[in-house]
């Protein structure tokens, strides 16, 4: 019943792991070959798999676990892909219905531990429900602002026989989806932004999700306005172009930073201005006179900084609508455009690379010349992860994935794994400090059960570098717990797991290793020994507004 | 210059007053397992706090109705309302502060005394009386429960149990 309404879903991989709550599901998965699951080594990586996989392909990602501790090892996926609005269906066995509530074994309150982190859910009892449930979860995952969804099934359930029903129409009273934009609205803020003297345009996720990036692209050529991403948003303008101010928020560029401060009007589009964002609010953009949000969900607008001009609309059409009403651009745009390109002379990306230690820039910038802008990165957390932010120009949407609002370590290699299986055209790299990779790592077993094409750049500096780099600049230098002096051989260890690698301590050696990487077919994994001293600039210090981003030093 | 739309909240720059924080809301619900522990998990994630809750069947079979006197706290107001409506199990919200409505509250109460005279002319009604005291109920906005409530306190008053509000917008 459960495969047989997948399958009505269009789906083509299941990140599963078996146990006793769904075992009666797993019985008879022989029997639906278009279904192809993968079989994982821990719960957290089918959760990440299935969002990189969703990332990557666009499609939804759909995950199987077991009741008690195989569901609640979901938990973590399930909140990464909910802060980043993933489109994710998530299958949780549980224990028969009549037992819900003794404590049975690997009981457990699934949905309650859940609720926070999923965009919805479900506890299926009875067989009727099943095929409606399976329908309006794929349904609520996928549309306005995506997000997880978790079915839970009792195991009776799974075993009981039904007629075959397909789902009726739709009918979800309380599930309400904004596209439509106010005309009026869209052309106010269109002209707000083309008769400003200092617009600035903050693109988000949300213009990803939508597909946005041509009307975004569209829109600010013709208003004549610059445009900043947040870390999720990278791909959804290209950074190469002139109007682009590459990646804003508390690790953004230093030219963004300033366009932001000093921007009279600013709109938001696809994105929830969080505090990574904004850093201090009270002194965030203090010369907008005119805020403009477009956002599909309308519990954005005001969250954190209240617009003026609202749009409660898919970005896509929003961007459509304004950019049919641009009407006059500022005769003053010439004299913004030569600031912002004062301030990027100014404020540069730059790094140290004198002391004789391999730096992670010397790395990625190779690697990045290599994927020209055709393969897809996947970035761990921590300065892996911005220092991969920022040092290529994203001209193409849909080639970096990471988790942007959880955080959560460990993602990249399963989710690198996922967006291999979404997108198997497509190069794939992994970037991940060695702190992270460990977290998962296990699911390196399935990268070489499948040989899949993953090429693991391990940015090692021996330590928890962001951490150390927080420690080290905002808690006087005083360094806890963040020496990670006791880590396996990762080249044994990729040995180990059956997957050729390397180590590299020299820049001179960066370029033969990724050579190899390049070469092989299959995983591959390149242990970088970087400068343990590393830092990530800009950087903004804790509690500090966006005017006081440090910079790397200058030499 | 370009004429742009007022905001149409005060900005955050002025804080609000706690009793602009109150917000009272009539929140139409689907029936289900789940239901009223989403709502309070979401009011005690986002950071609200429950004043009262009162739920009960509504006029359209499987659904309920819940009225919810919730503080904002530190996080915008109009952020309860929007918060609640994002629930796939909230049908309808319906931000009815400071609205004409009519607020019933309900009390029942049992007192030691067996004159509740008193009592009765405030509108109380007596459900039973023995040797031991009187049962009397009583209806009414929450500034009469509250009078009604310390007039209980003159007549020997051994328990209470009050309702929060339910609430219904008026006809005229």
């Amino acid at each position: 019943m459960v495969l047989e309404a997948l399958e009505r879903e269009g789906v083509e991989y299941i990140f599963g792991y078996p146990g006793g709550a769904n075992l009666p599901i797993y019985q008879r998965l022989a029997g639906h070959p278009a279904l192809k699951h993968i079989l994982v080594r821990h719960e957290q990586g089918a959760a990440h798999m299935a969002d990189g996989y969703a990332r990557a392909c666009g499609k939804p990602g759909v995950v199987f676990a077991t009741s008690g501790p195989g569901a609640l090892n979901l938990v973590t996926g399930l909140c990464t892909a909910y802060m980043d609005s993933v489109p994710m269906v998530a299958i949780t066995g549980q224990v028969n219905s009549n037992q819900v509530g003794r404590d049975a074994f690997q009981e457990s309150d699934v949905i309650g531990a859940t609720s926070s982190v999923t965009k919805h859910s479900y506890l299926v009892t009875n067989i009727d429900q099943l095929p409606r449930v399976v329908h309006e979860a794929f349904h609520i995952a996928t549309t306005g602002r995506p997000g997880p969804v978790l079915i839970d099934i009792c195991k009776d359930v799974q075993m009981a026989e039904a007629e075959r029903v397909t789902p009726e129409r739709l009918e979800i009273p309380g599930y309400r989806l904004n596209g439509h934009v106010d005309l009026h609205d869209a052309r106010i803020a269109a002209q707000a932004l083309a008769g400003a003297e200092r617009p600035v345009i903050l693109a988000g996720h949300g213009v990803l999700l939508s597909h946005a990036e041509p009307e975004l692209l569209k829109f600010a050529e013709k208003a004549g306005v610059p445009v900043g991403t947040t870390l999720l948003g990278i791909g959804a303008f290209p950074v190469d172009h002139p109007l682009s101010l590459h990646m804003t928020g508390f690790m953004g560029t230093g030219w963004n930073l300033k366009a932001v401060q000093n921007a009279d009007v600013l709109m938001f589009v696809g994105m929830r201005v969080d505090d990574r964002v904004t850093a201090r609010l009270a002194d965030f953009a203090p010369n907008v006179k005119t805020f403009i949000h477009v956002d599909i969900d309308g519990s954005e607008m005001g969250k954190n900084v209240r617009p003026h001009i609202e749009l409660v609309a898919d970005a896509r059409l929003a961007l459509e609508a304004m950019a049919s009403h641009v009407g006059q651009v500022h005769p003053g745009r010439g004299t913004w455009f030569a600031q912002i390109d004062a301030w990027r002379e100014e404020h540069p990306l730059r790094y140290t690379r004198s002391n004789g230690h391999l730096q992670p820039q010397d790395v990625l910038v190779d690697m990045y010349r290599r994927c020209r802008s055709e393969a897809i990165v996947v970035a761990d957390v921590g300065q892996n992860q911005i220092w991969a932010a920022l040092w290529w120009n994203y001209d193409k949407p849909g080639l970096f994935i990471n988790s942007g609002g959880a955080g959560t370590m460990g993602f990249a290699l399963p989710a690198a794994i996922g967006a291999k299986f979404g997108r198997p055209d497509k190069a794939v790299w992994c970037v991940a400090g060695e702190g992270g990779f460990v977290m998962t790592s296990q699911e390196l077993s399935v990268a070489v059960e499948h040989q899949l094409d993953i090429k693991i750049v391990l940015l090692n500096n021996f330590s928890l570098g962001m951490v150390r780099q927080f420690q080290d600049d905002f808690y006087g230098g005083v360094r806890s717990q963040v020496d990670l002096t006791h880590m396996p051989d990762f080249v044994k260890l990729a040995e180990a797991y059956g997957l050729p690698a390397v180590r590299v301590d020299k820049l001179s050696d960066v370029g033969p290793a990724l050579d190899a990487a390049e070469r092989t077919r299959g995983p591959f994994l390149i242990d970088f020994r970087i400068d343990p001293e590393a830092n990530v600039y800009p950087i903004v210090p804790l509690g500090k507004s966006l005017n006081d981003f440090w910079e790397a030093p200058t030499k | 210059m370009i004429e742009t739309q007022r905001p149409q909240t005060k900005p955050p720059s002025a804080p609000p007053s706690p009793e602009e924080r109150v917000r009272v809301l009539s929140v139409l619900v689907e029936d289900g397992a789940n239901t009223l522990s989403k709502v309070s998990g979401l009011i005690r994630r986002r950071g609200f706090h429950v004043r009262s809750i009162s739920v009960g069947p509504s006029r359209q079979p499987g659904r309920s109705r819940m009225t919810l006197t919730v503080d904002a706290g530190h996080a915008e107001v109009d952020q309860v309302h929007k918060q609640l409506e994002r629930l796939v199990e909230v049908v309808d919200v319906e931000d009815i502060t400071g609205e004409a409505v009519h607020s019933r509250e309900l009390v029942v109460a049992k007192v030691a005394a067996s004159d509740v005279a008193g009592l009765v002319s405030r509108g109380a009604r007596v459900l039973d009386a023995g040797p031991d005291g009187t049962t009397v109920e009583f209806a009414g906005e929450g500034k009469d429960v509250g009078e009604f409530i310390s007039e209980l306190m003159s007549h020997g008053v051994k328990d209470v149990a009050r309702s929060g509000p339910v609430v219904m917008r008026r006809t005229a």
